[in-house]
């Protein structure tokens, strides 16, 4: 592969190594790829040699073949798989109930000053809530079942999300509303067919940035309170000190994570062509 | 003073406004001090003044975005108490939607008429699609287009709307001066073809003689009209590519920017 890719792009090569030194220079499709794998081979090759040199026991720091092996197993494994999908249910249940209530109420935020004056100051308190710090007030209201699970994911995205998207609303140009009012659009008739429509892109990104949140606070709540779930996986296997398999369960909550990340950015750069 | 029984189609009856100021005790500021006006139907009319002397404001009112503190706007006889379809308005900042091709974009502006069939939307976008010839670009979203064309576009979805009135906000302000000179004589032919009333609002002395039937020049802030000027009189209606080369409007030209000098003095 080196050879055939690297001999029609070598005129280009030194000028492509310019712009990935220069300050915000241009940014290139393969070099990024390049540079992200050759990161994740230094880091597996680092942690390699830690284990390698004894300074850290293989107990607490297995070799990272090792880490790959058990994922690769319990991948195959049925009662991990379901561990899995409950996991992501989870997420996606939670993370849609966010979304359908943050959309409207924010752009109502920002459509009209009551609605903001109103929401915003009791948002931003309850935002600085830690979510971890209400996961036994929720145990309690919610038991543990799936409500509290939910309960967690959407007290921990629903209120940063929704002044996410007050904010997309609030910052499409004046003159798109205007334009809709002098070409004889009502509130509502401009709230769908300008304000939406010029506010999605930023939308998408924010949405794909609150779900990586929901990974977070899901495993959080597993932990805490439940007997089915990656979290509770990893949990379980803490207990018998079977580090691989924590590892293992760690990386398959990073690997679900980049790989959902992937799917909205190509969704984005699709849906947004005209950007 | 009463509603005058005039023809006129816009009637502007001794509009006052002044600008809250936040802060305790702030005085609020005036922005335009006491003008009327009268616009007669398929009349193009510029309002010209230094930055920030009100000159927009006045125009926004009549677009129904601003209320007047005093005084009233009518047009057609009705007063004019919000923005609607009737007032079509073209602004400075690019309002081309960046999710719409141009021929969307253009048919955007029938999407709240009630009057036309789908069918009737279709021919009238493709119209105004043909007027500010733009058909070789029809299916290009708007981000990969000249400034211009966004201009272009603009116009004729705003025309699309089919308003009474067309108000324009320093439409021209931001293109560079080749751009400005082909764009001004195209509104031109098309105002000719749509024979609508136009208040075109600018800081530019020769763009407002150029495009001007009568040209209102405005004081600093707070705006007062100081000068009417009759550019038909002066130089007639034609206006073609070298008109700005005649003896007639070199002296226009002169005579104004000498008295948008004055203004621009007055604010230091």
């Amino acid at each position: 592969m080196p050879g055939t890719a690297g001999r029609g792009r070598a005129s280009g090569s030194g000028q492509a190594l310019g712009a990935l030194v220069a300050y915000r220079g241009a940014t290139g499709g393969r070099a990024n790829l390049t540079l992200g794998i050759a990161a994740f081979v230094l880091f597996i090759a680092v942690w390699y040699l830690i284990v390698f040199t004894g300074l850290v026991t293989e107990r607490f720091l297995p070799y990272p073949g090792v880490v790959i092996g058990t994922m690769a197993q319990l991948l195959v494994t049925e009662s991990f798989l379901n561990d899995v999908w409950i996991s992501v249910a989870r997420v996606w249940g939670a993370f849609l109930l966010s979304v359908v209530a943050a959309v409207p109420i924010g752009i109502w935020m920002s459509s009209y000053r009551i609605v903001g004056a109103l929401v915003e100051p009791i948002v931003d308190f309850i935002r600085y809530l830690p979510v971890p710090a209400l996961v036994p007030l929720l145990i309690i209201w919610f038991g543990i079942g799936e409500a509290s699970k939910v309960a967690v994911l959407w007290m921990g995205t629903f209120f940063q999300l929704v002044l996410l998207i007050a904010d997309d609303a609030k910052r499409i140009p004046r003159e798109f509303v205007e334009t809709g009012y002098t070409l004889g659009a009502k509130p509502r008739q401009i709230t769908r067919s300008i304000v939406l429509p010029s506010m999605l892109p930023t939308m998408v990104d924010n949405l794909r940035i609150t779900l990586g949140w929901c990974w977070t606070w899901i495993i959080v709540a597993e932990i805490v309170a439940a007997n089915s779930g990656i979290g509770h996986y990893i949990w379980s296997m803490r207990r018998f000190l079977k580090t691989p398999e924590v590892m293992a369960g760690i990386l398959v909550v990073g690997i679900i994570g980049l790989l959902t990340d992937q799917a909205v950015r190509i969704a984005h750069r699709r849906l947004f062509r005209y950007l | 003073m009463t509603a005058i029984q005039s023809r006129a189609f816009v009637q502007i009856q001794n509009v006052f406004k002044e600008f809250e100021t936040e802060g305790k005790g702030a005085a609020p500021i005036p922005v335009i001090d006491g003008v009327s006006m009268e616009i007669q139907e398929g009349e193009f009319v510029v309002y010209l003044g230094p930055s920030g002397c009100g000159k927009t404001t006045l125009m926004r009112i009549v677009g129904g975005l601003e209320t007047a503190t005093t005084g009233e706007v009518r047009l057609g006889g009705e007063r004019v108490t919000g923005p609607d379809r009737r007032k079509g308005m073209v602004f400075q900042a690019y309002t081309s939607f960046p999710w719409l091709t141009v021929l969307q974009n253009i048919k955007f502006g029938t999407k709240y008429r009630d009057d036309v069939s789908e069918t009737e939307r279709n021919e009238i976008a493709n119209h105004y699609l043909q007027l500010v010839g733009l058909e070789d670009f029809a299916d290009f979203y708007v981000n990969r287009i000249s400034g211009g064309m966004r201009q272009r576009v603009a116009i004729a979805r705003t025309l699309a709307a089919a308003p009474d009135i067309l108000l324009m906000d320093e439409p021209f302000g931001a293109l560079d001066a080749q751009t400005r000179d082909f764009l001004q004589e195209q509104l031109l032919e098309i105002c000719r073809a749509e024979r609508k009333a136009v208040i075109f609002v600018t800081h530019d002395v020769e763009e407002a003689v150029f495009l001007a039937d009568r040209v209102f020049m405005f004081s600093a802030r707070p705006a007062r009209v100081i000068e009417e000027i009759d550019v038909n009189g002066a130089i007639g209606s034609e206006r073609m590519a070298d008109t700005k080369e005649t003896d007639a409007f070199f002296h226009l030209r002169n005579h104004v920017r000498d008295l948008m000098r004055d203004q621009a003095r007055a604010i230091g």
